[in-house]
C-alpha cells in the first residue's frame, strides 16, 4: 500500500531526472525514443479525435439531446460549414475590416505603451503614479469604453481602433516598463562605468532587456486587440465580422453568428502565431530560445 | 508616512490634474469650441457627481445586479479551472486532451461567444453566469497549471524523503506552490468576467448597469450624465474586481515576492 | 566515540550508470563503503566523481544499478519510509509560503506528532540552531547562511538516526560556512547522529570528519579513506595546527596519485 503510493510520487517527478533506470532495463535507449514518438503521436492524435468526436456529436445532434437544444439554437457544424461557403466572399471582406482595426489599434496603442514605459523608466518618481492609472485601464470593461469611443470618433472604423488603442496601451505599458525596469544591477554598473548618458543607457541596456516583456505584451495584445474589435463592432458598426456576428443572431440566422466565431476564431490564431514567429526571429539570444 | 509620499502621492496628483485637465478640456468644448453634443463627449466632472447622488440608488442596484451574477459566474468557472488545472497536473492523459484546447482558446476573440450564448440560452441570468465563467476558466486553468508545475525537483525529493503519499504532496507542496498562479489567473479573468456580464446585457437582457447604460445612450443628449454614470460604474464594477482578488492574495498567499519591501526606490 | 559492531550505513559493490542520449555514464563503479553509528564521514572530490549520486542512494532518491545497500540494519527503502534519515540539500529548500517555524514543522506535521509535542520540539531545534529568535520570520527575510540552519533543524525534526548534508554549505561565503560548520559540530555533540556530509573542500571535510572518504572521478570510485585523528572537541584554532596542514597535503596526494 505505502510501497505503491510512493511509486507514484516518482512517477510524476521531471522524467529521468529522479528515476534513473533501474536493473531490468535491457536497452534504455531504443525503447526511449519509441516512447519517444508514441509520445509525439499521442500528443497530437488525442486531442484531435477527441475535437472530431466532439464534431460528429454535435453534427449527429447528440449534443442537442443532452442539453435539450434545437438546431435553431445551435445549429449543426455542416449547416455552419455551409454558411460559410455561401458568404464567403462577405465573410472575407469583413475579415480584413477587423482585422485592419485590430492591427491598427494595436500598433498605436502598443506603441504609445512602450513611450509611456520608458518615460516613466525616465522619471520614476512621477512615472510610477502614472502607470499606476494607466494600470487602472486595464480593469475597464471593454464594453464601457465602446459608447465612449462611439460618441468621440463616430460610429466609423476610427472609433474600434481607438478602443483597441486603449485596452492595448496598458499591457503594453506596464509590461514594458517591468522590462526596463528589471535590469541586471552589475549590467547598470557596468554603463555607469562606460560613464553612458541616460538615453545611451536606455539604447544599449534598458530598451533590449525588455523586448522579451514587449513580446509577452504583444501576445497579449494580440488577443485583445481581436476582442477588442469583435466587441466594440457588435453595437455601433455596420461592417465587420461583430457586426455580422451580433446581426446574424438578431435576425436568428444562427449559422451565419457562428461561421463568423470560426472565422474570427481562425484569424485569431493565425495573427497570434504571426506575432510569436516574430518574437522567435527577433529574441534568438533570449534564453527562452535556445535549443 | 514617507512610504505614503513616495507610493502614492504621485498617483494621487496625476488623478487630480487629470480630472482638472478632464473639467478644463468640458468647458473650451461646450464654450469655446461651441462642438455639437460636447457635453455628452466631455461631461462636467460636477454633474456627473450631482448624478450619483441623485440616481446613486439605481446605479448601485443595478450595478449590483451585474456584479453578483458576474461574481457566481467567476466562482463557478474558477472552481472549474482549478480542478481541470489538478487533473491536467496528475494525468499526463487529461494534460494532452485538454491543453491544446485551453492555448487555443487563449488565442480567439472569447467575447465574441457572448451573443450566441445569449442566443442559445435567452435567459438573462444564465448567460450572464454562463459567459462570466467561460471567460474565467481558461485563463484560471492555465495559470494554475503553471503554478503546480513550478515546483522544483529538490522540494519534490525533500517530500519523497518523507515517504510522503500523493494527496501529501499536493497538500502540503503543490497546491501552496501553485497559489500565485492561481491569483495571476484570477486576475486576468477578473474584469473580464464584469466585461462578459455587461455584455450580455447590452444584448438585450432586462436588468443590469448595461442595460440602463444602453438606455441612456438611446435616450440622448438629455441623458447624457446618466450614460456617463454608468459607463463610471462598469469602469468601477472591473476595477473593484480586480482589487477584491488582489485583497484576498494579500491575505492568502502574503509570502510572494511581491509583496516583500523593496530596497526603496531610486 | 560509540563505534558499535554492525556499520549504520553499508554499502556494498555499488554501481550507477546513467544512459544519456547515445553514451553511458558510469557515475559509480565498485564504490564499498562502511559509516560506523555516530560517526561523522566526509565524502569528498572534484565535481562528477559520484559523490552526490552516492549520497542519494543512501537516502533512497535513486537506486543503484547495481550493489546491495543497508542502511540502519534495512533496505535503503525501509529506511526511508522509517524515517532513519534528515537530509539537507544544497540550496535550503525551505517552502516560501511558511514562516521559519512552519518550515522546522513541516516533517512533524506529515509524520502525524501531536501538536503539543510538535512545538516543543521545534522550540527546542530553533534553540539548537539558535534562531529563536526568527521563528515568525518568512524564509526571504533571513541569510542564506539562516536558511540553511532552519534546513538542519527540519532535518533534525524526526530525530532520525542518521543526518544526509549534500554539499549543504558550498553557496555560503568562506567566513559563513567556516562558522557553520563549528555550529555544525556543536549540534552533533548534542545529537550524536551518524553524519554523512558531501562536501568539495578538502579543509571542511577534515575539520568536520572522523574519516574522509575520497573519491575520483571518470568513472567515480573509491579512492582512499583518510583517518582524522584530531580531538574532539575541535575548535577553530585546529584549522592552523600542522597536522592540519599535513592532512590537507595528504588528501591531496590522493588526487594527484590519480
Amino acid at each position: 500500500m505505502e510501497e505503491k503510493s510512493v511509486d507514484d510520487v516518482y512517477s510524476w517527478s521531471e522524467e529521468g531526472v529522479v528515476k534513473v533506470n533501474k536493473q531490468d532495463d535491457p536497452s534504455p535507449a531504443p525503447v526511449k525514443k519509441r516512447v519517444k514518438s508514441r509520445m509525439k503521436l499521442q500528443q497530437i492524435g488525442l486531442p484531435l479525435a477527441a475535437g472530431i468526436v466532439m464534431l460528429l456529436l454535435w453534427e449527429w445532434q447528440v449534443l442537442h439531446q443532452i442539453f435539450g437544444l434545437q438546431t435553431y439554437q445551435l445549429p449543426i457544424p455542416s449547416t455552419i460549414v455551409e454558411a460559410l461557403v455561401e458568404n464567403a466572399p462577405l465573410l472575407l471582406s469583413y475579415t480584413g475590416y477587423t482585422m485592419t482595426e485590430a492591427v491598427l489599434g494595436m500598433l498605436i496603442g502598443s506603441s504609445l505603451g512602450f513611450v509611456v514605459a520608458l518615460m516613466a523608466t525616465a522619471w520614476p518618481r512621477w512615472g510610477r503614479g502614472g502607470l499606476l492609472v494607466i494600470a487602472s485601464l486595464n480593469a475597464v470593461p471593454i464594453v464601457a469604453l465602446a459608447p465612449i469611443m462611439n460618441l468621440w470618433f463616430g460610429s466609423g472604423i476610427g472609433s474600434r481602433i481607438a478602443i483597441v488603442t486603449v485596452i492595448t496601451l496598458a499591457a503594453m505599458a506596464i509590461n514594458a516598463h517591468k522590462g526596463m525596469k528589471m535590469v541586471d544591477p552589475l549590467a547598470l554598473d557596468l554603463m555607469h562605468a562606460y560613464a553612458a548618458k541616460k538615453t545611451e543607457v536606455f539604447r544599449y541596456l534598458r530598451i533590449m532587456n525588455s523586448l522579451p516583456y514587449v513580446f509577452t505584451a504583444l501576445k497579449i495584445n494580440t488577443t485583445a486587440s481581436m476582442i477588442g474589435a469583435i466587441v466594440g463592432e457588435f453595437f455601433f458598426s455596420s461592417k465587420g465580422l461583430g457586426y455580422l456576428l451580433s446581426n446574424s443572431i438578431k435576425v436568428a440566422k444562427m449559422p451565419l453568428g457562428w461561421s463568423c466565431i470560426v472565422v474570427a476564431a481562425i484569424a485569431g490564431v493565425v495573427f497570434y502565431l504571426l506575432v510569436e514567429w516574430l518574437e522567435r526571429r527577433m529574441l534568438k539570444w533570449h534564453v527562452s530560445h535556445r535549443a | 508616512m514617507v512610504s505614503f509620499r513616495s507610493r502614492w502621492l504621485p498617483s494621487l496628483v496625476w488623478i487630480v490634474g487629470l480630472l482638472l485637465l478632464w473639467q478644463a478640456s468640458s468647458w473650451v468644448l461646450l464654450h469655446v469650441v461651441e462642438a455639437s453634443m460636447a457635453q455628452s463627449k466631455i461631461p462636467y466632472i460636477h454633474e456627473l457627481i450631482r448624478t450619483f447622488i441623485t440616481y446613486g440608488g439605481t446605479l448601485f442596484t443595478e450595478g449590483s445586479a451585474t456584479f453578483s451574477n458576474a461574481a457566481l459566474g467567476f466562482l463557478l468557472g474558477a472552481i472549474l479551472g482549478a480542478v481541470l488545472a489538478v487533473l491536467m497536473s496528475l494525468s499526463k492523459w487529461m494534460e494532452q486532451l485538454t491543453f491544446p484546447y485551453a492555448v487555443a482558446s487563449q488565442m480567439i476573440p472569447i467575447l465574441g461567444l457572448a451573443p450566441i450564448v445569449y442566443g442559445i440560452m435567452r435567459d438573462e441570468q444564465i448567460a450572464r453566469v454562463l459567459i462570466a465563467g467561460y471567460i474565467t476558466f481558461f485563463p484560471v486553468a492555465l495559470n494554475m497549471l503553471r503554478g503546480l508545475r513550478s515546483v522544483d525537483l529538490s522540494a519534490v525529493e525533500l517530500m519523497y524523503s518523507y515517504a510522503a503519499k500523493p494527496w501529501m504532496v499536493y497538500w502540503k507542496l503543490r497546491l501552496p506552490a501553485s497559489l500565485p498562479g492561481l491569483f495571476s489567473g484570477l486576475k486576468i479573468a477578473a474584469p473580464l468576467a464584469v466585461t462578459g456580464a455587461i455584455l450580455v446585457e447590452l444584448m438585450g437582457a432586462q436588468n443590469g448597469i448595461g442595460v440602463i447604460m444602453l438606455r441612456n445612450l438611446y435616450y440622448g443628449p438629455s441623458h447624457n450624465y446618466m450614460f456617463w454614470s454608468t459607463v463610471i460604474v462598469g469602469a468601477l464594477l472591473g476595477l473593484l474586481s480586480y482589487l477584491i482578488i488582489s485583497l484576498i492574495e494579500r491575505m492568502v498567499a502574503p509570502w510572494q515576492p511581491e509583496f516583500r519591501p523593496s530596497g526603496g526606490d531610486k | 566515540m560509540t563505534a558499535s559492531s554492525t556499520p549504520e550505513i553499508q554499502l556494498d559493490q555499488i554501481s550507477m550508470r546513467y544512459q544519456t542520449n547515445s553514451t553511458e555514464v558510469l557515475a559509480l563503479q565498485d564504490v564499498t563503503v562502511d559509516i560506523k553509528k555516530g560517526e561523522f564521514v566526509s565524502l569528498l572530490g572534484p565535481s562528477g566523481c559520484g559523490k552526490t549520486t552516492l549520497l542519494r542512494i543512501m537516502a533512497d532518491l535513486i537506486q543503484p544499478t547495481n550493489g546491495e545497500i543497508k542502511v540502519a540494519g534495512e533496505s535503503a527503502r525501509a529506511a526511508r519510509l522509517a524515517q532513519k534519515y534528515g537530509i539537507v540539500f544544497q540550496s535550503p529548500v525551505l517552502y516560501d509560503w511558511r514562516r521559519v517555524k512552519q518550515n522546522i514543522n513541516l516533517p512533524l506535521e506529515m509524520m502525524g506528532i501531536k501538536k503539543a509535542e510538535r512545538e516543543e520540539r521545534v522550540d527546542y531545534l530553533l534553540e539548537l540552531v539558535g534562531l529563536q529568535d526568527f521563528k515568525n520570520k518568512y524564509p526571504w527575510q533571513l541569510s542564506g547562511g539562516m536558511q540553511q540552519r532552519v534546513a538542519i533543524a527540519r532535518a533534525l525534526a524526526m530525530e532520525p538516526e542518521i543526518l544526509l548534508m549534500d554539499e549543504p554549505f558550498s553557496a555560503l561565503d568562506e567566513f559563513t560556512r567556516e562558522h557553520l560548520n563549528e555550529e555544525l559540530l556543536s549540534i552533533w555533540s548534542k545529537v550524536g547522529s551518524t553524519v554523512v556530509f558531501v562536501t568539495h573542500s578538502i579543509p571542511e571535510s577534515i575539520f568536520l570528519s572522523d574519516r574522509v572518504f575520497v573519491l575520483s572521478p571518470h568513472p567515480g570510485r573509491l579512492s582512499a579513506v583518510v583517518d582524522i585523528p584530531l580531538p574532539r572537541p575541535r575548535t577553530p584554532d585546529m584549522r592552523h595546527s600542522p597536522a592540519f596542514y599535513q592532512l590537507i597535503s595528504d588528501i591531496r596526494d590522493c588526487f594527484e596519485g590519480v
